[in-house]
């Protein structure tokens, strides 16, 4: 009888011990994450610097002509975003000056991009929230329906609203049914847009002529170029340089967007792709890329080394270029070779396709300085100093364009077109995307819209490799996994019905 | 009857020693604070989550505004995904016994005197006391398609191309396992050495007067004065095999749990809900099955020991 009940002791002293695991594990390995090496999320919009990272010294005189105007001197501010180190020294700078010209005091905490999400979580358990912090705009809603951000129409001079791209302004608009109207609650960190680059080098070996920016590729003439890309170099029997190499998870988009195709209905409750031939046929056209052309790594060898690498290493003669990417592609170490951008191959739309990303910064309802708050992420996000460092003009190396319109247009272009900032040919590519023409438009993709990424996730995770290697058909995996993204997203509805509903 | 002896003795208890106790409480006070706050009450906290679809908004009130009964339990036992990554993490289990079989065999060939011994012994517990995410990045390598060890081995034995050792829903659960058992194997040779190293000589030499054969000395002393070790190890890596995390994020492509979520296990799926998707509700849900679970398990691995662990008194 005692033994048992030593035994029962025992047993639940390690259970406890068990959930106290559980909890060292998760938080443990978001740490994890940083370290290590994946070839697939170095384009996402969360970590947009992380390849350049600390190579870039930031001159602190830069930012000596700030000037603030306003008295804060009660003011007392906590800021908490994510950087890297180069940022942090824009944002600090400009900390200090807004200190120095206002009276009042800034505390400012920074994170890493893979840890924000729990450190925010955190403070929002602890119902304790910074003055200070970003929001993408795909939780803009989310936060305002949970009451957590300040509307800044009050607080930021409209001008200046309008002088930052209309595209970014709208995705910071929540009227609380839909996004991209009504008040706005976010300013801009950046806009970055995911254009498409070409390796000069290659196509002058293959004597092939470059891609025409002003005329995309239609779905067929990429296919014929990537063909004659796509080589067998030193002539062992095995290709080793291909046409392109997209990974699915950030590379989709741009295929299913151009064809007219969505994932969700209108209203994001339905998804919407079994049976819908734009999608279908777009999906199919990306799988076959690979299965039926060969004109990209296989499945096998894109798990042996990612596409990043292979571009990087001049094996890839077409690759997704994210805004965030030029500094490191013009750094002849990392990318010893001649690029430039172009547009997306366009489908039956014929207009070429891709997502815009941006991170913003917001300003807590719950402030007891909102005038304060709203003139530093004024100062943070169109400042002209801090634009100019982030954009490359002050470091020679561009990781954003920047945020000011006049000046992204104006000086900007200029410095680019004399050299001083270093850039891949064709920058009009990623203002047409920015701006919009009759040949390019960059949109915010549907998962912004939604209340959380499962449905995604679901898609993900469905096992659409076996379309990439044959094995199944676009159309039967549409029809496989349908169901499942449709659950998480009636489930994500009804998490955002109860958050709205309070 | 020790009780009551113990009784006893306390009602004599002088003044000194009545201080003394007083002292003794308040040492003891400090774990049992500790297990309180960082123990009971994240337990409590996490199952009033699961009662909950909270996202982390709101603090604690908001916590209880979103209350939801059972809501979340009758949704995880229609999810196929929770289903799938239990499984997943059952299959894995697989490396238990034969982490354990390797193990003993290990640690009775290192308990001879032979030289260069202690380097062996410090050799294979090097995996242990390593950073489980830097030797899951390693074997993430010695996996790798086209220039990992494994593969690189097979083309030079063969000439053929080896196996997509991660890149397959059958092949990455296997891959899985013999990381584990490797990673494992150190802390079971040090605890079956420490065992081995326990077994009084004279069994042993009253065997061998007796006429015993090796096998039978190994079967009739060895392995049921081991037992004791045995049912530690068994217990221990059960817990811990149910709360694989750290494999599956770093060494699958994009930490994405495999093709088509085959490498996923639970805690990776409580996770994802937890930490990518905010349902913060749902994933403490996720965590008390998982808790009742092991805590089955590891009942039941108590209750059955008085049929198998042998004492050596």
């Amino acid at each position: 009888m005692k033994k048992k009940l030593v035994s029962v002791l025992l047993a639940s002293a390690m259970i406890v011990s068990t959930l106290a695991g559980c909890g060292n594990s998760d938080s443990g390995t978001t740490a994890d994450n940083s370290t290590t090496t994946d070839s697939s999320t170095e384009t996402t919009e969360e970590d947009p610097n992380e390849k350049v990272g600390a190579q870039i010294e930031v001159d602190q005189s830069a930012t000596d002509s700030v000037s603030v105007e306003g008295e804060y001197s009660d003011a007392d501010l906590t800021v908490f975003i994510y950087a890297q180190d180069h940022e942090k020294a824009v944002y600090q700078s400009l900390i200090d000056k807004f200190m120095e010209s206002t009276g009042a005091k800034v505390t400012f905490e920074v994170t890493t991009a893979d840890e924000y999400g729990q450190k925010i979580l955190a403070y929002k358990a602890a119902g304790d929230m910074p003055d200070i912090f970003y929001v993408g705009p795909d939780t803009i809603a989310a936060n305002v329906d949970d009451g957590y951000l300040l509307p800044l129409d009050d607080y930021v001079p409209e001008a200046t609203i309008n002088d930052l791209w209309p595209a970014i302004t709208e995705a910071y608009r929540y009227d609380g049914k839909q996004a991209g109207a009504g008040p706005i609650y976010g300013l801009p960190k950046d806009l970055s847009t995911f254009a498409f680059a070409y390796n000069k080098t290659l196509f002058d070996e293959a004597g092939l002529e470059y891609p025409d920016p002003e005329n995309p590729y239609t779905w067929e003439e990429f296919l014929e170029v990537c063909g004659k890309l796509t080589i067998d170099k030193d002539g062992d029997g095995e290709i080793d340089q291909w046409g392109c190499a997209n990974a699915l998870q950030w590379a989709l988009d741009a295929f299913i967007y151009t064809n007219g195709g969505h994932f969700l209905n209108e209203d994001y409750t339905q998804v919407v792709i079994d049976g819908q031939k734009e999608f279908i046929d777009a999906f199919q056209y990306f799988a076959d890329l690979t299965c039926k052309y060969g004109v990209t790594p296989t499945v096998e060898q894109d798990t042996a080394l990612g596409g990043y690498q292979r571009w990087l290493d001049g094996q890839i003669g077409f690759y997704a270029c994210g805004t965030w990417d030029v500094g490191a592609f013009m750094d002849k170490n990392t990318f010893p070779y001649e690029w430039g951008l172009c547009a997306w191959p366009t489908g039956s739309t014929g207009k070429s396709m891709t997502r815009n990303g941006s991170v913003g910064f917001v300003v807590s309802a719950d402030t007891q300085y909102p005038d304060a708050a709203a003139a530093l992420i004024t100062l943070f996000s169109t400042d002209l100093e801090g634009q100019r460092v982030l954009s490359g003009e002050t470091t020679g190396a561009s990781l954003q364009i920047p945020n000011i319109m006049s000046y992204a247009k104006g000086d900007f272009k200029d410095r680019i077109a004399d050299g001083t900032i270093p850039y891949g040919e064709n920058v009009d590519v990623i203002f047409n995307y920015i701006e919009g023409t009759d040949k390019y438009e960059g949109i915010f993709v549907e998962l912004t819209y939604t209340y959380n990424g499962d449905w995604w996730q679901e898609f993900l995770s469905g096992g659409y490799e076996y379309v990439l290697t044959g094995e199944k058909t676009a159309a039967e995996y549409c029809a496989e996994v349908q169901p499942a993204m449709q659950a998480a997203l009636d489930n994500a509805n009804d998490m955002k019905a109860a958050a709205s509903g309070q | 009857m020790d009780s009551s002896k113990g009784k006893k003795q306390k009602t004599k208890l002088s003044a000194m020693a009545k201080r003394e106790e007083k002292w003794g409480l308040l040492f003891v006070a400090a774990p049992a604070l500790g297990f309180l706050i960082f123990m009971l009450w994240p337990i409590i906290f996490a199952i009033l989550t699961s009662l909950t679809t909270w996202n982390g908004a709101k603090g604690f009130a908001g916590m209880m505004d979103r209350f939801c009964g059972f809501d979340n339990y009758i949704k995880l036992f229609a999810d196929r995904k929770f289903w799938q990554t239990l499984v997943t993490t059952i299959i894995y289990l697989i490396g238990i016994p034969i982490g354990m079989i390797l193990g003993l065999i290990c640690a009775m060939g290192m308990n001879r005197k032979i030289p260069g011994v202690r380097v062996l012994r410090t050799m294979y517990y090097v995996p242990v006391i390593s950073s489980l995410v830097s030797v899951s990045i390693l074997w993430a390598w010695v996996y790798n398609y086209d220039y990992g060890l494994f593969n690189t081995i097979i083309k030079t034995l063969t000439g053929l191309h080896g196996p997509n050792w991660l890149g397959d829903e059958a092949l990455i659960k296997v891959s899985m396992i013999i990381f584990m058992v490797w990673k494992g194997l150190g802390s079971s040779i040090i605890l079956y050495l420490a065992g081995l190293q326990n077994i009084p000589r004279s069994y042993y030499e009253a065997a061998m007067v007796d006429g015993a054969s090796g096998w039978q000395k190994f079967k009739s002393i060895t392995v049921p004065l081991l037992s004791p070790v045995t049912f530690y190890i068994l217990v221990t890596t059960l817990i811990g095999g149910f709360q694989v995390f750290v494999e599956v994020q770093v060494m699958t492509p994009s930490g994405n749990g495999g093709i088509g979520y085959s490498a996923a296990t639970i805690v990776f799926y409580l996770y994802q809900k937890a930490f990518e998707s905010y349902q913060l509700g749902y994933a403490s849900a996720i965590a008390v099955i998982l808790a009742i679970i092991i805590f089955i398990i590891t009942a039941i691995n108590f209750v059955g020991q008085n049929k198998w662990v042998k004492t050596m008194d």
